[in-house]
């Protein structure tokens, strides 16, 4: 199964979300996100994400403000 | 200098404050604190905390000891002293011992009200009943502190959400016990305006602190035990093993009306600028006395440490007999609060105030960033101006949001109190560099788009007027990226991406009025003037966007 990084620091809003939109289109159901994130509306963008697409959060982490999540592909 | 004799009644904030000054002004007084409690000079703001272990011993909350005053200054406090009496013809105090019942009288040269102010207790039958709590001292929030880590507290209601009734919700919260908060007026937090209330209410309900408003308790009912079991409120009954009732305060002002001090029109003890009463050698600060609105010159009553602190300062001064003068002009009301992760805070007049005032006021709501939005840690504000549309002054302004509050409120608190339009806000050299501000701070950009709606470049519409106006036939368009409207969107809204925008505008009937929204509110002004062009002529924008949208989304 595959993982894939993504830097998304330094994006506004809607930059992230587009981008792991964008990324989850050329994965496999089972691969691997990883996404470092410093736009802090992208906590509450990424779990309404992954419910509305059914895909799963496995991790949600802050520190010093960059926000890291890794998400499965459903 | 005068040896003179101050007696000061009321041992806090604003007492020990004027005792330290006035002893450093002229070391020749002889100064006597006098106060009820058996805690002197304590952190009273930091009570909610303690509560919620943040602050973990009571000895933390203790700035200083009663002895402590006696080393370090030479001022004589003593505790569990009541003054009961004031008698400005011989000037003289009835003074009695709460340990042995003495009285004995104390005599003065100045006398200082520093008596503070005390919860109040709504009339509901069922009140004295145990377990039901005010939250102001230290021997209560060491009894409340107590119940909750011994007693196992399951189910809290909070009376009043104001914000000691909102900080100690969060608190209890914190503990993990499940608090309702039910509050009379319309909205929490009734001195900052419903549209920024509401915002604080909908983030409350995210944290699990549920929220009743417009609902009246009715009574307090017992467990079997003699302490509280349920709280019965207009909304129904609800189950509750702590009770805290935080409705307001009073001004504790009966020792000086039995004496002949006036009163003002608040209630509180009237004073003028040097913080005398009416009557000679009496003066009275902090909560006991009232304040001035720098703004409408009216009498007002805002009880605040910061303001306690200040007052006590300006009364040792001109006590003192140095021959030095200092004034209080007034207040502007400004405050602050931290909720969870959310802070806000306001300074000047809400809009409500102003248009009750009779201003002709124009509002807006904008949401930016707090600092530069690449640098880790930045998060979204919201800046609600309230500004008269005559002179362009700013009257007030209310910030919230997760990120710093506190230094555009002191900015606005600053602006306002030198007297700047709109216009000078925008050049005021602020700091900046990524880590701390936005090149254009939040409240320039604020500013901008005020001078914008002022010029009539666009046309705003308050999001508690939104559901009336769709219900009327208006549009609204949410011009945010598609993956944005997938995640979240207002309920009844159309998306039209902004780029898309200009092919698009034919599915959109020119006769209705169009509002348009997006996240912080740029790209919808970019589309207004778009739409603008292209003909439309009844466009308007949804205030403060999406992010300040005080409602349900879906
Ligand atoms: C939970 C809580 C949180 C708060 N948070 C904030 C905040 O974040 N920011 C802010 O600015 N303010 C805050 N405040 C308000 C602030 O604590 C008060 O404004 C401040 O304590 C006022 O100080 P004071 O000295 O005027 O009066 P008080 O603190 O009320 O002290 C008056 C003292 O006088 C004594 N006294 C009264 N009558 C007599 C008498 N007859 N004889 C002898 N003694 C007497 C009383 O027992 C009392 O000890 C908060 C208050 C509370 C309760």
């Amino acid at each position: 199964m595959a993982e894939k990084h993504i830097n998304a620091r330094g994006l506004q809003c809607p930059g992230p979300i587009v981008q792991i939109f964008k990324e989850a289109q050329n994965c496999a159901a089972g691969d691997i996100l990883c996404v470092e994130v410093t736009d802090q509306g992208f906590k509450k963008d990424i779990a309404a994400w992954c419910k509305k697409t059914k895909n799963e959060l496995l991790s949600l982490e802050e520190e010093g403000g960059v926000i890291k999540a890794r998400i499965k592909k459903g | 200098m005068k040896s003179e004799k101050v007696l000061i009644i009321g041992g806090v904030a604003a007492g020990t404050k004027a005792a330290a000054k006035a002893k450093r002004e002229n070391p020749d007084l002889k100064i006597v604190v006098l106060t009820k409690d058996r805690h002197v000079s304590y952190a009273g703001c930091g009570l909610p905390y303690y509560l919620g272990d943040v602050i973990k011993e009571e000895k933390e909350l203790l700035v200083k000891m009663p002895e402590d005053f006696l080393i370090d200054y030479d001022i004589e406090v003593l505790t569990e002293m009541e003054a009961l009496k004031i008698m400005p013809e011989e000037k003289t105090v009835a003074v009695k011992s709460l340990r042995t019942g003495d009285v004995q009288t104390f005599a003065y040269d100045k006398l200082v009200l520093a008596a503070g102010a005390s919860p109040f207790v709504p009339p509901a039958p069922g009140k004295e009943l145990g377990n039901i709590v005010t939250v102001r001292t230290v021997t209560e929030a060491t009894a409340i502190k107590n119940l909750i880590n011994t007693r196992g507290i399951k189910d809290a209601v909070v009376v009043g959400g104001g914000m000691i009734g909102l900080e100690v919700a969060e608190n209890l919260t914190l503990k993990g016990i499940n608090t309702t908060v039910v509050e009379l007026a319309p909205h929490v937090l009734p001195p900052y305006d419903a549209d920024v209330a509401l915002y604080v209410q909908k983030y409350l309900a995210e944290k699990g602190i549920r929220v009743l408003t417009g609902t009246a308790v009715k009574a307090f009912e017992d467990n079997g035990q003699g302490d509280v079991g349920v709280v019965i409120t207009e909304a129904g009954p609800l189950k509750a093993d702590l009770a805290v009732l935080a409705v307001g305060v009073r001004p504790n002002v009966d020792l000086a009306k039995e004496c002949g001090i006036a009163l003002g029109a608040t209630g509180a003890i009237a004073v003028n600028e040097l913080m005398e009463t009416n009557i000679k050698d009496i003066y009275a600060v902090g909560d006991c006395a009232e304040n001035t609105n720098l703004i409408t010159g009216r009498p007002v009553w805002y009880p605040m440490g910061s303001t306690a602190n200040k007052t006590g300062r300006v009364a040792a001064i001109n006590l003192a007999g140095t021959g030095h003068k200092d004034t209080m002009k007034g207040v502007l009301g400004t405050s602050i609060l931290k909720l969870f992760e959310l802070n806000m805070g306001k300074t000047g007049l809400s809009e409500r105030d102003a248009r009750a005032l009779g201003y002709d006021v124009e509002t807006v709501l904008v949401t930016t960033q707090d600092k530069a939005h690449y640098y880790p840690g930045s998060h979204l504000i919201v800046t609600k101006l309230i500004v008269d549309r005559k002179t362009h002054l700013v009257l007030g302004g209310q910030v919230y949001g997760e990120g710093v509050v506190d230094k555009p409120v002191d900015i606005l608190v600053t602006a306002i109190s030198f007297g700047a339009t709109v216009e000078q806000l925008t050049k005021l050299d602020l700091a900046y560099a990524p880590p701390f501000s936005m090149a254009m701070s939040s409240t320039i950009v604020a500013a901008h788009v005020m001078i914008n709606k002022l010029q009539g470049r666009f046309t705003g519409v308050s999001p508690l007027d939104l559901k009336e106006k769709m219900e009327a036939g208006a549009v609204l368009v949410d011009v945010r990226s598609d993956e944005e409207f997938f995640l979240r969107s207002i309920p009844g809204s159309i998306n039209i991406p902004l780029r898309m925008l200009s092919e698009r505008a034919g599915e959109l009937d020119r006769s209705k009025e169009i509002i348009i929204n997006c996240k912080l509110g740029l790209r919808s002004y970019m589309a207004s003037l778009k739409l603008k062009r292209l003909g439309f002529e009844k466009v308007s924008i949804l205030d403060g966007g999406l992010t300040a949208y005080p409602f349900e989304t879906e």
